[in-house]
């Protein structure tokens, strides 16, 4: 809530007050948060690196409590939080599978088979594009350029990039994924928090 | 006020002088020159939102700085173009004109053919300008997006998401204005929608606006939803009778039936808003409870007589009860109804004994504020609130005591960088009931019943800060020799925040407001000699506000429903009793008659007890009344009389300014004007009263009551006058 002129940036004034947890939150979620308010001119801007915290907090997508939740640290109004997170495709409002296969079937990719990969991704996990396999393990779905033309067909798996995937290859991607529990979305979440941080960590790291 | 500067443009070829950056879109207005629009609005923020539309294009050339005209290649959006000194604007062009269609061929993609069935249907923007501006048929052959129809939001609103054309002004309404910050935009694109959290209840204060808002028939009111087309309607000027603030308003009604209320113009008052409770509250004038028919006790049961029964009934025991009667109520009747009950009491009845209050105060008028500043209620406009650098709000509930004050303070707020200081008691503040809370620089949440050391605390910090003189005793001795730290911990508020606040109240345009928490507080005069002090140390005395909340509350003071005040606060030598006073001596069957003007004693006086025992206790009790309430249950005679639809007449606001409301129709030839009561029964008992109608008393109140003196019936005008100042001292 502001006036009509307090986008602009105001100098910082007398001390910030610590952000409080009532959420699934944790410490160090709240450090981090705290720690990335200060980089910008208001806690309204700090919106969107709150909900990717929230997207790992919540295991991967954004609940209504985590909506919540966001709103209060930040102390914007939900409906406004919830119009900013629904207005990105990155932000996930369902559970999704522990691996989210993203196969790009942009333009370049599409040229060099990416609905062969999808296809292929199709009959050997048993379900359709945007659709979850019955063990929670894989979500499938098609998204527009990654921005790795050059190793076309392209895989984003979480926070990891498949390149030069065909559909006879692309067994390979499953069997690597089967056997890890990394590159799920909270992994993706937790990689774009670090991103935000200069350091990589909160200056204060709660253990 | 820097002087304006000032620019010449012109706009199809007729050459105007404008203010710098007007923006384009109102300075055509200037010369009669329409541009269509749908998302533009002067009161909401163009920065964040605005210009969505598309609607609004004009064609524009620009003077270089070389003197020569260049032409923007593109049509630009006049409602967010900005007048600059050599601009040339063409609104009517055909290039334009193939915008227009096109740009409505766009929004009607989605837009489904509902007209014949919608309640926007004959007063709807897409409808007008489509018929204007539109293209006939449409290219777009697949299937439009569909959601549910008549989507309950809140008790008040439906929402028809087909038929939104995502012009934010809904959402920007609850941003900029109401401040409840309920509707958003969810997704995007193609899929956008309007919607609160989670789709859960629409809960705000002010919701009703949407709908007046909403440029197509997306936002509808539940209760008139299908109830009637704007062409069967008649509309009648009037003024809200559900809180002191006095929005005006129409009321839209067909034959005796109110279908609607709509919120009508004036700058000085509500602009264009209203609150629910006025929007969605006004039924009761169309009730099918109205009472019809006068009533007597007979044989312990109310039934139906005649008015010429039971005038005869009430002349006689009023001239038994030989000035042994006294008047509560007044406070919802017009100024007319209220100035002849007064006078029908004092000069007809010789009785004083006539008090509106209900408690739990009863201060004497010849003390404290009015002495101090010549001002009994509100110290300033509600025009000017929007310009106070720094607002206090102490001990109130704003948003729902004084609605349209709190928007005016929240506008100064968003659109000027005002700053607001909130004192509210511990669970006022809450995560529903947070209003001024959410844009209050400081909140003083202190303990239960701790104003007087709360406002204590505020003083003395503004007295321990170096810059302030430190000489004036007098107000040094509200103090009761406390300082900061003490009022702090007695508080349970941070000292800091009292200083912080006080600093932030150090300004020259800085004003106060008392709540109910004040003036029912046992402490009242107290805290307001102490807010009175505060006012006067920053420089701004009289900018103390005691807003009064009850419909014409202010009038009841003004025009002398008080028993030690005349009309125009000419004091009352010998005062009589007031309302705690008069129904104590109900009790002890020291008087004879008592009459009710148009309130439910019973329930809003502050002790019920007394209030029913007085009722019971009197050997006579007459109820002026709309319909039976639960104190007109209790009387030995009720009158039925006109609600604000049926007369004209007029009403004092919380900033007294009189404002005429006319009348719309009659229900039935058996309710009668109050005024027209007291002036008959005055003339049984041989003093004749011969007003002929309500602008024949307003006249004699305008000759009698100097505070008067402006606000004849042809004076008044739409926007009404606000009374002359009382005389007196004013510090
Ligand atoms: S509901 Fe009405 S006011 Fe709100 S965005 Fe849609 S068209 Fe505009
Ligand atoms: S603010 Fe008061 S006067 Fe205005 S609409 Fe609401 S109740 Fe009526
Ligand atoms: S087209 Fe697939 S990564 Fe660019
Ligand atoms: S009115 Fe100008 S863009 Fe909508």
């Amino acid at each position: 809530m502001d006036n009509e002129n307090s986008n602009s940036i105001t100098p910082e004034t007398g001390e910030r007050t610590s952000c409080k947890s009532e959420g699934r939150f944790s410490p160090n979620a709240i450090a981090e948060l705290d720690e990335i308010i200060t980089h910008y001119p208001n806690k309204k801007a700090a919106m969107l690196p709150a909900l990717w915290i929230a997207q790992r907090e919540y295991g991967g997508y954004l609940t209504r409590e985590a909506i919540r939740e966001v709103a209060r640290l930040l102390g914007r109004p939900k409906a406004e939080v919830e119009g900013v997170a629904t207005f990105y495709s990155m932000y996930n409002f369902k559970p999704k599978g522990k691996h989210h296969l993203e196969v790009c079937t942009c333009l370049t990719c599409g040229c060099v088979g990416a609905y062969g990969v999808v296809h292929k991704l199709e009959e050997m996990l048993g379900i359709h594009l945007g659709e979850t396999t019955s063990d929670g393990e894989f979500t499938l779905s098609e998204v527009e350029c990654l921005d790795w033309c050059e190793a076309g067909t392209v895989i984003q798996v979480g926070n990891k990039y498949f390149g030069h995937v065909t559909k006879d290859n692309v067994e390979m991607v499953l069997e690597q994924l089967r056997e890890s529990d990394d590159h799920t979305s909270p992994s993706l979440a937790d990689d774009i928090v670090k991103i935000l941080l200069p350091k990589g960590e909160p200056k204060s790291k709660v253990e | 006020m820097p002087d304006i500067e000032w620019v010449y443009i012109k706009i199809n070829g007729i050459a105007l002088k404008v203010p710098k950056g007007e923006m384009i879109i109102e300075s055509a207005k200037r010369i009669g020159v329409e541009i269509p629009f749908f998302c533009y609005h002067p009161r909401l923020s163009m920065k964040e939102g605005g210009a969505n539309c598309r609607m609004c294009l004009v064609e524009v050339a620009s003077r270089m700085p070389d003197g020569s005209l260049r032409k923007m290649p593109k049509p630009q959006t006049s409602c967010s173009l900005p007048a600059a000194e050599g601009m040339e604007i063409e609104t009517d062009t055909e290039a334009l004109n193939a915008d227009r269609r096109g740009v409505l061929e766009f929004l009607l993609i989605n837009h489904p053919l509902d007209c014949p069935i919608c309640d926007r249907g004959g007063e709807c923007p897409l409808q007008n300008n489509t018929m204007h501006y539109g293209p006939p048929t449409t290219r777009f052959i697949e299937e439009k997006r569909h959601f549910p129809k008549a989507y309950p939001l809140s008790q008040y609103v439906v929402f028809d998401r087909e038929r939104c054309i995502h012009c934010a002004r809904c959402t920007r309404f609850t941003r900029d204005i109401s401040g409840d910050e309920e509707l958003n935009f969810l997704w995007r694109g193609a899929d956008m929608e309007v919607a609160t959290f989670d789709h859960t209840e629409y809960n705000s204060r002010f919701s009703g606006n949407v709908i007046e808002l909403c440029p197509v028939g997306a936002l509808l009111s539940r209760p008139y939803r299908f109830k009637a087309r704007p062409w069967d309607l008649q509309s009648a000027k009037s003024i809200c009778t559900q809180c002191s603030n006095g929005c005006n308003i129409k009321l839209d009604y067909r034959l005796d039936r109110i279908h609607r209320v709509n919120a009508r113009l004036n700058e000085d008052v509500n602009e264009e808003w209203t609150c629910d409770k006025g929007k969605f509250g006004m039924d009761y004038i169309s009730d099918e409870s109205r009472l019809k028919t006068p009533m007597i006790r007979r044989n312990g049961e109310l039934s139906p007589a005649s008015w010429e029964e039971v005038l005869y009934l009430i002349a006689s025991e009023l001239k038994n009860a030989e000035g042994e009667v006294a008047g509560v109520g007044g406070a919802y009747s017009s100024n007319e109804d209220i100035y002849v009950f007064q006078k029908f009491m004092r000069e007809t009845l010789r009785s004083k004994h006539i008090d509106h209050r209900m408690g739990p105060n009863f201060q004497s008028y010849n003390s404290g504020l009015l002495k101090r500043f010549g001002c009994p209620a509100m110290g300033n406009p509600i025009a000017e609130l929007e310009d106070m650098k720094s607002t206090l709000i102490f001990g109130s509930n704003f948003v729902d005591e004084q609605p349209i004050l709190y928007l005016r303070v929240r506008k100064g707020w968003r659109f000027k960088r005002n700053k607001v200081v909130e004192a509210a008691p511990q669970g006022l503040i809450s995560e529903e009931i947070r209003h001024v809370t959410q844009f209050a620089e400081v909140s003083l949440n202190y303990k239960n019943g701790t104003e007087l050391p709360l406002a204590q605390g505020l003083l003395a910090a503004l007295f321990e800060d170096k810059g302030r003189p430190l000489g004036e005793q007098k107000l040094l001795s509200h103090l009761s020799g406390k300082n900061v730290a003490q009022c702090a911990s007695e508080t349970g508020v941070d000292e800091k925040d009292i200083r912080k606040a006080a600093e932030l109240l150090a300004t020259d345009k800085m004003c106060i407001f008392a709540g109910e928490y004040v003036t029912h507080s046992p402490d009242a005069t107290a805290i307001l000699e102490v807010l009175g002090d505060i006012a006067v140390l920053t420089g701004n005395a009289g900018n103390l506000n005691v807003p009064v909340s009850r419909n014409n509350e202010q009038g009841a003071m003004e025009l002398g429903i008080l028993p030690d005040m005349l009309p125009g606060y000419v004091e009352e030598q010998n005062p009589g009793m007031n309302t705690e006073e008069i129904l104590s001596a109900c009790v002890k069957e020291d008087l004879k008659a008592l009459w009710v003007m148009n309130t439910d004693l019973v329930k809003e006086y502050h002790n019920s007890d007394l209030a029913n025992s007085a009722m019971d206790a009197c050997p006579f009790v007459v109820v002026t009344a709309l319909a039976i309430t639960d104190t007109a249950a209790k009387a030995n005679v009720v009158l039925p009389v006109h609600s604000v639809a049926e007369k004209w007449g007029t009403f004092t606001n919380v900033e007294r300014r009189v404002q005429a409301f006319c009348k719309a129709f009659e229900i039935s030839p058996d309710i009668h004007a109050e005024w027209k009561v007291f002036s008959d029964l005055s003339s049984m008992l041989g003093s004749p009263m011969t007003y002929a109608d309500g602008k024949d008393i307003l006249n004699e109140i305008v000759k009698s009551v100097p505070t008067f003196a402006k606000c004849g019936p042809n004076t008044l005008g739409d926007e009404g006058v606000i009374l002359n100042p009382v005389a007196g001292g004013k510090e």
